[in-house]
């Protein structure tokens, strides 16, 4: 049987201190598992030296000449596994949130039959790790029940980004992926595009360096505003594409 | 018509001075033609309003305003959210071209450094 290739897509921007502890536990983890790892790191218009700290610990390294957020970012190295012949994507954030002893569980679950699509990794399937702010996780269940409505997709961590895509995703998402805040997006594109989507329970982390861009009443209720209205679009979007 | 320039000349020297600045803007390809044409027909329609206040009046009176005034006033909404849409959807697009071709860009860029040493054509 062939073995199976990986590639973990690390969107970074301004990560210069957390990128070489989490490209020390991707190749940790890499060691112990039965696929062929490789790792790319987006550097999404870093103002630090992410990119050249990224070069010196032996990475790939794809530079966005500026910065277009984690969506852009992600769609670039989602984009350079569907076209590079890997078997998945997985997504692994540069600020060291998603330990990537994780991996194997996320990956293992393409295996199994029949094969899902996208994995993704909960905080909240089990009781374990890092889970957030209680405003977060309200934020959270609220993208939850809307993923309910609007798609009937039961997923209880919408907004992780730890996940793998199989290669139906990584061809969907090479065409379009949301640029904005794209997690729960993806999750309604993906669904809506007849994609099997699971989840696995993981254990999470909290940011080992750089901050969020979200943070603040303002910036929340903004992404929670802006997500909302995304995720109705998109199944609006996707109506008219059927009709 | 000589009261007429007395009364108004300090508005009509302030909208010359407008239009000279944009079309210098447009001669010195800062804005481009095709994006600033909308423009340039709300104003030289403005400018044909302003000339011939009976048929504003007539054309008010005909869409059911009391006063021209609301009538100016409600067209000048309207022009300004169509102008708006105009930017916005010229924006949006920009920016879509933009991403993509940073995307591009950038796959392109790390494909050749790692097919350039392998060539012998970089140390």
């Amino acid at each position: 049987m062939p073995v199976r290739r990986v590639l973990a897509v690390i969107p970074s921007h301004n990560e210069e201190e957390a990128l070489p502890a989490v490209i020390a536990s991707l190749r940790e983890a890499a060691a112990r598992l039965p696929w062929e790892l490789e790792a790319v790191v987006v550097d999404d218009g870093s103002t630090d030296s992410t990119a050249s700290r990224a070069l010196s610990l032996g990475v790939r390294v794809v530079r966005l000449c500026r910065n277009l957020g984690i969506g852009g970012a992600m769609q670039v190295g989602l984009r350079m596994a569907h076209r590079g012949g890997f078997d998945c994507a997985v997504q692994v954030d540069g600020d060291g949130q998603h330990p990537p002893g994780e991996l194997a569980r996320l990956v293992a679950r393409l295996e199994q039959d029949p094969a899902p699509d996208l994995v993704v990794g909960s905080r909240f399937r089990e009781r374990a790790g890092f889970r957030s702010t209680p405003m977060r996780r309200l934020g959270i269940r609220w993208f939850s029940l809307l993923l309910r409505a609007l798609c009937r997709l039961r997923v209880t961590d919408p907004t992780s980004g730890f996940r793998v895509y199989g290669p139906r995703a990584l061809a969907l998402f090479d065409r379009s992926f949301p640029y904005d805040y794209p997690e729960p997006e993806a999750l309604v594109l993906a669904q809506l595009s007849g994609l099997r989507i699971v989840e696995e329970p993981v254990a999470m982390l909290e940011r080992q360096g750089g901050r969020s861009s979200i943070r603040g009443v303002l910036s929340s209720s903004y992404y929670v505003l802006k997500v909302t209205v995304a995720m109705v679009l998109a199944v609006g979007r996707a109506r008219l594409r059927e009709d | 018509m000589q009261q007429f320039f007395e009364r108004y000349w300090v508005f009509g020297g302030t909208c010359l001075l407008f239009a000279l600045v944009t079309l210098r803007l447009i001669i010195r390809e800062r804005v481009t033609l095709q994006g600033t044409l909308a423009f340039l027909l709300l104003l030289f329609g403005m400018g044909l309003a302003s000339l011939f206040p009976q048929a504003d009046a007539w054309i008010a009176t005909r869409m059911g305003f009391t006063l021209v005034s609301n009538w100016f006033f409600a067209l000048c909404i309207a022009a300004l959210s169509f102008l708006h849409l105009l930017a916005l959807i010229s924006i949006s697009r920009v920016e879509l071209r933009s991403i993509a071709l940073t995307q591009e860009l950038a796959l392109l860029q790390e494909k050749l450094e790692r097919a350039l040493p392998a060539v012998g054509e970089r140390p």
